[in-house]
């Protein structure tokens, strides 16, 4: 690898890596505040607090 | 393996693994006559694997524990020791880190893993036997690599140190345990995979990456324990400390920040202050650890910018993590007084402080200009031990008082005077244990950057050993206080086991009909 | 029935796929592009690989731990480069599988600590460090000077070093053997063998001061006394600017 191919690579960083790690912020963050998602985090969130009896009860 | 290396460690090593696979054909072949099991075996969660899970953890924090005090007392005394090879210092430490890492922590994990898993998909294990091989084949791997050590068997890579063959054997195990989460999860009986087993997943799959690469390595012969790796130099030092970080990532902290998303409101008693902010940090943490690695290798020859990369993900890697702490400390408002009066949970409370506290600590000491002062000193071991005795072993422990009682089907603990010993003396310990070595790192630090007037350096390195002697002997005081609660713990646990199992004070609990007899492998 | 279940499966792998995607990203990125590194960085022409016994003394170094209180990584640090002399660069530890550049110093740096010592010092100090240093915390390595070498292995060391790209001579390799006992005997008759295949500037000497048996103390002080010495490009004038 030359230089000039480190140089390429921190451009590409500052540019396409900026990019995707914003995405990948702003993805997550829709997952997790996606109105729709809402119930079904607060039934996961309380599950657990029964679950020793199992389905089976 | 026995025959082949008749002239090395490696055939005693061989004798070992002939010894189990007998062994454990024996168990098989003598349960193959016991009758089919019915119907009714699916409706209860397997719970012996944890058990026997628990325990191992207990027995290898025992011997992890008390190899680690030892050599930390052969700091302040060298000659505490005896003349022969197996028994100096630099045999001795990987026993240590390992028997705790791998042998405590790590069975600590399996077991915590195979019951959160099992509690929040409402469903039974998706096998009988192979938690058993995983249990099994993973503490074959640690015995492989504690013995050798004392043989001199170690291929250096820090917190790799097994040799080839050991690294096969965990590859084919944790291939099963990886195997086992899945079929377990698509069987589960709940919508939603519950956000601690994303955390689970996460350490199985990620430490499998980096064990498999780290470890890439070519035997010298196929009838010898040595191996050389494929990496050297400057690639080598960048693969073991990515390894040797995200070890510390997936292994130390995705892995426990499950236990505490499971455990900690469990024992509070509380759903999670907020489950979004769990999921955020999740991804967080699964993105802006693996950059970090390079932080071990400030103004070395490694390049600047992977430097720099490193540096800046490990300031930005406080976001999630202290999100994570937060959410545990905020399940905890209004359950105070359930902190104070419940040993239990403070063991986790202690925890989720120090977790905040250390990746402070670590995003600090990833800074390039505090890591000059910082590094090859004792403030490195005061922050691994900040993170290893006051976040790990505390959620741990927490874990395991909160499972005991749970599993043996008793009312409670054998004594809960005891439980609180252990948490104030593991609390003092660690205490003493990591300010000693603040104390001592930044002493270190200074002095070996200290100049005189004359522009000369103004301490020898002896100067800076011989300064270090009075915080050697407090950091191995801390650390037996620390085995010491350790040893209490094991004993009431002990002592839990014996009593009698209280049938008719349970409420809770479901009836699990033969759940005794469901143990194939271990008789416990 | 079939399409719920197959949904959850879905999602379980959906979420497998992602963690390992997400996880090693930053892996590649910072650890690709070293495997290039080579071309970039400083070159060393005549860098010499370590001999039978130089490699058997490292091995020794790796099985007792050494590394784990002494680091072999002089920082670009002024107060470093005073201590232990010129800071250590990337082609000095090339042919090193694995690096040894530590991560704590309980001890001093070593990776130049070749030639600073006599042999007799070596030797003496890691029999028993306190009789040579009084408030040394070394461990005693007393077994080293009783054990005996064992030799007949040392070329399969040397080829598997060979296959990973360090450029050892078949003729090394053959004799990798005798030059691990010849090294040790500068009057015997293998003697001769060490220095025309790994240089007239190699140390051969009864490193332990008995020139009869090779033992692991011969080793590992041979080891130590080769260490910085591979080549002296760090010790060129600008050392570090890439040419």
């Amino acid at each position: 690898m030359t230089s000039a191919s480190h140089e390429t690579l921190t451009i590409f960083a500052q540019s396409w890596g900026l990019l995707y790690l914003a995405l990948l912020a702003l993805g997550v963050l829709l997952y997790t505040f996606w109105p729709n998602n809402r119930a079904r985090f607060d039934r996961a969130k309380n599950s657990i607090m029964n679950d020793e009896t199992g389905p089976w009860a | 393996m026995t025959v082949a290396g008749r002239h090395d460690p490696f055939g005693i090593h061989g004798i070992i693994v002939l010894l189990t696979g007998l062994g454990c054909a024996f168990c098989l072949i003598r349960d193959y006559y016991t009758p089919e099991p019915g119907a009714d075996r699916l409706s209860s969660y397997y719970d012996e694997p944890i058990k026997a899970g628990i325990l191992l953890a207990l027995i290898w924090a025992l011997i992890g524990m008390f190899f680690g005090d030892w050599v930390a007392w052969l700091l302040a005394y060298p000659q505490m020791t005896f003349d022969a090879d197996w028994s100096s210092f630099g045999r001795m430490r990987p026993i240590h880190t390992t028997g705790v890492i791998f042998g405590f922590g790590g069975n600590a994990l399996i077991a915590t893993s195979f019951h959160v898993m099992q509690r929040t998909c409402r469903t039974r294990l998706a096998d009988q036997l192979t938690p058993w091989f995983v249990l099994v084949g993973y503490n074959l791997f640690c015995i492989i690599a504690v013995t050798g050590y004392l043989m001199g068997v170690t291929q250096s890579k820090e917190y790799a140190e097994p040799e080839w063959y050991a690294d096969i054997w965990l590859v084919v195990v944790w291939v099963a345990y990886f195997a086992l989460y899945l079929r377990t999860l698509a069987r589960r009986r709940e919508p939603h995979i519950y956000v601690a087993n994303w955390y689970y997943l996460a350490f199985i799959l990620v430490v499998a990456m980096l064990h498999i690469v780290n470890n890439l390595a070519l035997p010298a012969s196929l009838a010898r324990a040595k191996s050389y790796s494929l990496f050297s130099g400057v690639q080598d030092a960048m693969v073991q400390w990515w390894y040797g970080h995200n070890a510390v990532a997936f292994f130390l902290t995705a892995g426990f920040l499950g236990m505490l998303y499971y455990y900690l409101p469990k024992r509070a008693g509380r759903p999670i202050y907020s489950y979004r902010m769990s999921i955020v940090g999740f991804w967080g943490i699964t993105f802006f650890y693996v950059w970090v690695g390079s932080h071990h290798l400030h103004y070395t020859a490694l390049p600047q910018w992977v430097q720099t990369l490193g540096m800046t993900f490990s300031v930005m890697l406080l976001i999630p993590s202290w999100i994570a702490a937060a959410n545990a400390l905020l399940t905890l408002n209004g359950a105070w007084h359930k902190v104070r009066e419940d040993a239990t949970l403070r063991f986790m409370m202690v925890a989720a402080v120090f977790y905040g506290l250390s990746t402070f600590e670590g995003s600090f000491l990833a800074i390039r200009p505090v890591n000059s002062l910082s590094h090859y000193t004792d403030w490195t071991i005061a922050h691994v031990h900040a993170g290893t005795l006051g976040w790990n072993s505390m959620i741990i422990f927490g874990a395991i008082y909160y499972l005991v009682p749970q599993l043996w089907k008793r009312p409670h603990m054998h004594s809960p005077a005891l439980v609180e010993f252990h948490f104030w003396s593991a609390i003092a310990g660690t205490f003493i244990y990591v300010f000693a070595m603040w104390n001592s790192g930044i002493t270190q630090g200074l002095m070996w950057r200290a100049y005189n007037q004359s522009g000369t350096l103004a301490y020898s390195f002896l100067d800076s050993v011989m300064a270090m002697h009075p915080y050697y002997i407090a950091r191995a005081f801390g650390g037996l206080l620390f085995l010491i609660g350790t040893m209490v713990g094991v004993y009431n646990v002990w002592r839990t086991i014996q009593a009698a199992p209280a049938h008719l004070t349970q409420t809770e609990q479901p009836a699990l009909p033969g759940s005794p007899q469901a143990a194939p492998l271990v008789g416990s | 029935m079939f399409g719920t279940h197959y949904k959850l499966e879905r999602y379980s792998i959906g979420l497998v796929v992602a963690i390992i995607v997400v996880a090693s990203i930053g892996g590649l990125i910072e650890i690709a592009p070293l495997f290039t590194i080579h071309e970039t960085v400083e070159k060393a022409p005549h860098m010499r690989v370590y001999t039978p016994l130089e490699l058997a003394g490292r091995n020794i170094y790796i099985r007792e731990g050494c590394y784990a209180c002494h680091s072999q990584m002089i920082r670009t640090l002024s107060d470093e480069v005073e201590r232990y002399g010129p800071y250590s660069l990337a082609v000095e530890s090339q042919y090193d599988h694995p690096m040894l550049w530590g991560s704590k110093r309980t001890g001093p740096d070593l990776s130049r600590v070749g030639g600073k010592y006599s042999d007799k010092w070596h030797s003496e100090h890691l029999n028993n460090p306190r009789s040579v240093v009084p408030q040394s915390i070394m461990p005693a390595y007393a077994f080293l000077k009783r054990t005996e070498l064992r030799t007949v292995d040392l070329s399969m060391d040397l080829a598997a070093l060979k296959r990973l790209g360090v450029p050892y001579t078949d003729a090394m390799i053959k004799n990798a053997s005798d030059d691990a006992k010849g090294q040790t005997d500068p009057d015997g008759s293998w003697a001769d063998g060490v220095r025309a295949r790994y240089g007239e500037a190699t140390n051969v000497r009864a490193f332990d001061g008995d020139p009869g048996t090779v033992t692991e103390m011969d080793a590992l002080v041979a080891y130590l006394q080769v260490l910085g010495h591979l080549t002296d490009v760090a010790h060129a004038s600008e050392p570090g600017v890439s040419k």
